[in-house]
């Protein structure tokens, strides 16, 4: 079983402090804040019929990871990885298999409804803009939906609609348009403005800036990062694009087969990046610089290819494709280990005893 | 994508001014602002739609004949020249054209165009209220086994599919006779007919709609399933079967007057057009054309209503 080491930080801050004092330099992982939001050992299995068998399919195994308030979260990883499938867990939309989520101190029921309040604090951005927008109805009414199932009267929620809607940087008249009148970049600040009509504390962006033109992510980018200083929010971004994540990130969480690998502030992350997945992550981001090519990792295992999560590796997942895999990786799943403040490894390199170079 | 002017994103300001030269031009710039703005404004779904509709000379045709044919049923008292029940022996089959007797008459010297007026009550209800009524429950039924799938589900729509499986006027016969003759068992047998294809309608709509992500955002919000249902799902599967439906109307008329060809549907003397067929099939080589008419104004209102009905599909389908 996979255990937080003893001395992370978790629910160390008096209890009165709601917001972290604001940092004049990115925080060092010692200063207490503390979590929204926690996941531990948090795992969601599904079943598959395949030619008359009925397998399991782990898409998200036994991860834990915290959130601190007002700070966001990153998580990378490649198709296939689970990002997506824990971005539901997180915000409900699936229910846990096993495992327990904490919201604000408080444990959210792993199935069945859940309480008005986290609902309300919990909200997501959607990766397609389009199809996360109802095609038959406007602007307006999508962002006034969630508003009006939480019971608001209809002054409150025109009042709430076209402040949000300009906190997004569209004229108000807007709310009378319909979707396909709009441009993607356009429908993506329609879907944030949504996922903030409830006022929520943490949003959880499922890959929001992946389907933008790269000019376009850069504003929304920007949007985003300036409505997180305005409202104190919480975000979880989740993206396989990693000079995006890099940029709003705090902190980074890479997830290879539905499992942490490592977690590390994102400064940290970028220049000591340890587990060899997040290095051959690092060394596939394209190079401006025609000369820079010493950062080519070599791949010397047979298949480059994701393994399939319904029959994963045994003991370590990304042995197959590692090319620094031992024999211990195939009999042992390795633990998370702490290698510097803040910077967990889940890689049998850094476990004690064994006599790998960093 | 768009053919209007989309205007750029709010400026953080007009600009203000300390003197009147550069308030004027902050004033400009913002009523030009304005303006653009106002050029993106939506119209709602149906006036747009309306408008696309009105600009196939084919469909408003078709329109103006369904109004035509309606109109003339409800206003029938008042338009029709002589009593449809009433008519003299001595007057039988008279062709078409003769003075008096536009139309011509049937074979118990009834008046024809009188007994189309009045039958077309009879036919235009046996077109709209099954068509409506299937509309209602197979979309009931469609959307809730769209929705809830699984077993429940499945056993909804194999039950569907078990009735769909009859040819339509076989069903409606064996419906038809069970209940015994009369307009409103007509209907209901139409509507019984009707159910399965509007049901698969739905269901596969709401299956294609109920994947999408604004669905998802709509349970985050905390909406119950009954709510997702009628305001997110059912607005954007709708279309579909009231695309489907309209084309109904039509098939609903022609079945409606085969079974009172058969005998099943309206009682005589009612001047159902179905009934008027069957009535004057053996003068068929005496005065042919005055056989012909009834079926000619069934033939009629059915591709009247189909050719609307392909209209509204293109008005409402086109950039979604």
């Amino acid at each position: 079983m996979t255990e937080i080491p003893e001395n992370t930080m978790i629910n160390t801050t008096e209890p009165g402090l709601a917001v972290a004092p604001p940092p004049v330099e990115p925080p060092s992982a010692t200063l207490p804040e503390r979590p929204l939001m926690e996941l531990l050992n948090v795992s969601k299995t599904f079943t598959v019929r395949s030619g008359g068998k009925r397998l399991t399919l782990s898409a998200v195994d036994g991860v834990s990871l915290r959130v601190r308030e007002g700070k966001t979260l990153g998580i990378v990883g490649e198709s296939g990885c689970g990002k997506s499938t824990l971005a539901r867990v997180i915000t409900g939309l699936h229910s846990a298999t096993s495992g327990e989520m904490i919201f604000d101190r408080a444990q959210i029921p792993a199935t069945g409804k859940r309480p008005k309040d986290v609902v309300q604090q919990m909200q997501m951005v959607f990766q397609d803009p389009s199809s996360a927008l109802n095609p038959r109805a406007t602007v307006g009414e999508s962002i006034a939906f969630p508003l009006r199932v939480q019971g608001m009267s209809r002054k409150e929620v025109d009042a709430r609609v076209t402040k949000v809607i300009s906190d997004v940087g569209l004229p108000a008249s807007y709310s009378g348009s319909y979707p396909h009148q709009l441009s993607g970049g356009q429908r993506q600040r329609v879907n944030i403005a949504r996922a903030l009509a409830l006022q929520p504390r943490m949003v959880v962006l499922d890959e929001a800036v992946s389907a933008l033109d790269k000019s376009i992510q850069a504003q929304v980018l920007n949007l985003l990062t300036d409505l997180q200083r305005d409202y104190n929010l919480t975000y979880v971004f989740i993206s396989h694009d990693l000079n995006v994540v890099e940029y709003i990130s705090d902190e980074v969480v890479v997830l290879y087969l539905g499992q942490v690998v490592e977690h590390a502030p994102a400064k940290e992350l970028w220049e000591n990046p340890q587990h060899p997945y997040t290095k051959l992550l690092l060394s596939s981001i394209p190079s401006m610089d025609p000369d820079d090519s010493t950062r080519d990792q070599p791949l010397d295992k047979d298949s480059s290819e994701i393994p399939s999560a319904i029959n994963p590796p045994s003991g370590c997942r990304f042995r197959t494709r590692c090319p620094m895999a031992m024999e211990i990786c195939a009999q042992q799943a390795p633990a998370p280990i702490e290698t510097s403040d803040g910077h967990l490894v889940a890689c049998h390199l850094y476990t004690e005893g064994s006599q790998a170079a960093a | 994508m768009t053919e209007t002017f989309v205007p750029p994103l709010l400026p953080k300001s007009f600009g203000a001014g300390v003197d009147p030269v550069s308030r004027a031009a902050a004033e400009r710039r913002k009523e030009e602002w304005n303006a653009a703005v106002e050029s993106v404004k939506a119209q709602s779904f149906w006036a747009e739609t309306g408008k696309r509709f009105l600009r196939n000379r084919t469909g408003v045709v078709a329109a103006a004949i369904v109004v035509a044919l309606a109109l003339s049923a409800i206003l029938a008292p008042l338009i029709s020249p002589y009593d449809p029940l009433i008519g003299q022996p001595v007057d039988r089959l008279k062709d078409i054209g003769t003075p008096g007797h536009i139309l011509g008459t049937d074979e118990q010297g009834r008046d024809m165009l009188s007994r189309i007026l009045f039958g077309g009550r009879l036919s235009l209800l046996a077109g709209f209220v099954p068509t409506v009524a299937a509309a209602v429950i197979g979309t009931l039924i469609g959307v809730v086994a769209g929705m809830v799938r699984g077993v429940v589900g499945t056993v909804l729509m194999r039950f569907m599919d078990m009735l769909y499986a009859f040819p339509a006027i076989l069903l409606a016969i064996a419906v038809g006779s069970a209940l015994g003759a009369g307009l409103t068992n007509t209907i209901i047998a139409v509507t019984i007919v009707f159910i399965p294809p509007v049901a698969r309608v739905a269901e596969s709509s709401t299956r294609r709609v109920v994947v999408q992500e604004f669905i998802e955002a709509a349970r985050l919000s905390g909406a119950s399933r009954a709510r997702i249902a009628w305001s997110q799902i059912l607005p954007n599967v709708l279309n579909d079967i009231i695309v489907y439906a309209s084309g109904l109307v039509g098939v609903a008329m022609i079945i409606a007057a085969s079974l009172s060809f058969l005998g099943l549907g309206s009682a005589p003397p009612a001047p159902e057009w179905g009934y008027m067929l069957n009535s004057l099939r053996g003068e068929l080589f005496t005065t042919p054309l005055v056989t012909i008419v009834p079926g000619f104004f069934i033939f009629l209102t059915s591709v009247a209503f189909n050719l609307a009905s392909d209209a509204l599909r293109e008005a409402m389908d086109s950039r979604l």
